[in-house]
């Protein structure tokens, strides 16, 4: 069997990290779920156990997907991880904006079934 | 103007002095034939009749000439304080108007500066009278560039002579601070010949901030919507695919009304959006070199699942020679993208659909027939309309919005084009729509359509 990927999920809204998290689980990943963009810098900065992919929202309850990408990378230093933005809503600034900052895809929730994010996921990590 | 009055009342002593002299003198006359009369008998009787008779017709004659002069003098004041009162209205009327107005001579000087415009700016027309617009007010881009004399509306329409319109700039005041401008310029043509500019214009800071809260509100909006939309997706595709234990039956049918039934809400507040965008023109147009049978064809090849599923013949044509067309792809492809699919939708299985991309009186022209269900008669009037649905469509097809065909006709409204149809219940539908061979003209916006509806 191939090796089990960890994907971490910074998700606000409770009810669609819940379902995030069952479907990449049944798609044996293995998930670490966070509500708060703070949490999951906290999270990366211990340096452990790094994430294989981040599955970004891009407005998160305390910051944005754009001050979360622009915080992390002064924690990772020279490591990278490859984050996917699931976003509501995509406007072309916005977009071109996280795209600078080094993003594989930018993907609007609404618009994608559960199962189209995971193998769009799956296609970055194979990528890697 | 004003030496008027005194003219007129040296004509009235002149008058005056005319009419006194002439009682005068057949005062004398009265005297000299009483004195000398009694002596000359009945001839100087006689004389003396004619003499009065002679004086008085002369004094009608010159009262009737005063009375004559006079009414024309009155119908002459009347006129000149008329013309005098229109020209204090327009000036009133000029300095009044709540926009800037600016009028420059054909060198881009100042000469003329109505009330509104000095308060804006902060000079004064006296301070600034025959100097150039371009120092009196300088224009700033967003980011503080400041933009050339020669690429100033001002001086454009001039050369150019159009009438242009920017909402883009600022304008630089006295004191130096700056306010978001809209203006308006268009040429003063006298005689063939360009004189100068008019500008109008106003401070548009709060248009502005009321803009950009409308579409925060909008985007706002959306994501509120779109959250919970997005978790009823999941959890039902979640529950359709068995990761909760198979749906057994109904359980499994009704559970597929219901990821329909939130697609088509999906669908909804993606199109109530786009339509917002649009009216509100807040949409990015931003046209490119397009080539417009490559734009179909691919088009054509993400809707051909349904069209071998509905095993319906498809036929393009598209004009061999047919230019690339400088228009918005994105928005272009939405037209064709919502007539197809209401096509497809709307024509039973193993029916035609027909493509064709021509041009014609500068225009190219697109037609999109097909030999399906129709139009009732009855509801063809309202078939553009917002949220409108015929009759025998929603029966055929319980899902749809009623936004596809208002949103392809407010593209090509919005285009410069045209978009009418001809439909026959049980016959079919054709659907045409131009567009400018010239395409369409670029504008700076906030958002882009959503593509999912």
């Amino acid at each position: 069997m191939n090796k089990q990927f960890t994907v971490m999920v910074v998700e606000d809204e409770v009810l669609l990290l819940e379902a995030i998290t069952k479907k990449l689980q049944l798609g044996n990943f293995s998930v670490k779920g966070f509500a708060s963009g703070r949490e999951a810098l906290e999270e990366l900065k211990k340096g452990a156990d790094l994430p294989d992919l981040i599955w970004l929202d891009y407005y998160l309850g305390d910051i944005n997907g754009k001050e979360f990408l622009e915080m992390m990378k002064p924690i990772l230093g020279d490591k990278w991880i490859p984050v996917m933005v699931v976003s509501n809503s995509a406007s072309p600034q916005k977009v071109a904006e996280v795209m600078d900052l080094g993003v594989s895809k930018y993907l609007l929730k609404a618009e994608h079934r559960l199962e189209d994010l995971i193998t769009a996921a799956r296609d970055i990590l194979g990528q890697k | 103007m004003s030496q008027l009055p005194g003219n007129k009342k040296r004509g009235e002593k002149y008058w005056f002095k005319r009419v006194v002299g002439l009682i005068a003198v057949q005062a004398v006359v009265v005297s000299l034939v009483v004195g000398l009369g009694w002596g000359w008998g009945l001839v100087g009787w006689n004389w003396m009749i004619l003499m009065a008779v002679a004086e008085g017709l002369l004094l009608t004659l010159t009262l009737r000439d005063v009375r004559e002069l006079r009414n024309l003098e009155e119908e002459m004041e009347k006129a000149r304080r008329r013309a005098e009162n229109e020209r204090e209205r327009d000036r009133v009327v000029l300095s009044s108007i709540g926009e800037g107005i600016v009028v420059l001579d054909h060198e881009s000087r100042v000469s003329l500066l109505n009330k509104a415009a000095e308060t804006m700016i902060g000079w004064t027309m006296d301070e600034v009278i025959g100097k150039p617009w371009g120092v009196v007010a300088p224009l700033e881009d967003e980011k503080g560039n400041k933009i050339d004399n020669e690429k100033r509306a001002t001086k454009r329409v001039m050369q150019e002579r159009i009438v242009l319109s920017n909402d883009k700039n600022y304008y630089v005041r006295k004191d130096g601070s700056r306010f978001s401008v809209g203006t308006t310029a268009a040429p003063i043509e006298i005689g063939g010949k360009v004189a100068g500019t008019v500008a109008v214009f106003r401070d548009i800071t709060h248009d502005k901030a009321v803009d950009r809260a409308k579409s925060e509100f909008v985007s706002l909006a959306s994501h509120q919507l779109r959250t919970p939309l997005s978790a009823i997706k999941w959890f039902s595709e979640m529950l359709l695919a068995g990761d909760a234990g198979k749906l057994e039956g109904e359980q499994a049918e009704y559970m597929h009304n219901i990821y329909q039934s939130n697609e088509r809400m999906i669908e909804l507040v993606d199109g109530l959006l786009n339509i917002s965008r649009i009216e509100s023109g807040r949409i990015i147009v931003d046209p490119k070199p397009t080539d417009l049978g490559e734009l179909v064809k691919q088009l054509i090849a993400d809707l051909t699942g349904k069209i071998k599923e509905k095993k319906q013949n498809l036929v393009i044509t598209v004009h061999p020679q047919l230019p690339a067309v400088n228009i918005d792809p994105k928005l272009i492809r939405q037209v064709y993208m919502n007539l197809l699919t209401n096509s497809i939708k709307y024509t039973p299985e193993g029916g035609q659909i027909e493509v064709v991309v021509s041009t014609k009186d500068g225009m190219v022209l697109s037609r999109v027939t097909d030999n399906g269900t129709g139009i009732p008669q009855e509801d063809q009037n309202k078939i553009c309309q917002k949220f409108f649905r015929a009759g025998n469509a929603v029966k055929m097809e319980p899902d749809g919005t009623g936004l596809g065909l208002y949103l392809a006709k407010a593209i090509v409204d919005s285009s410069g084009g045209k978009l009418w149809f001809k439909s026959e219940e049980n016959k079919g539908t054709t659907f045409w729509f131009t567009l400018p061979l010239s395409g369409m003209t670029p504008k700076e916006g906030e958002v882009m359509l959503s593509s999912t509806s």
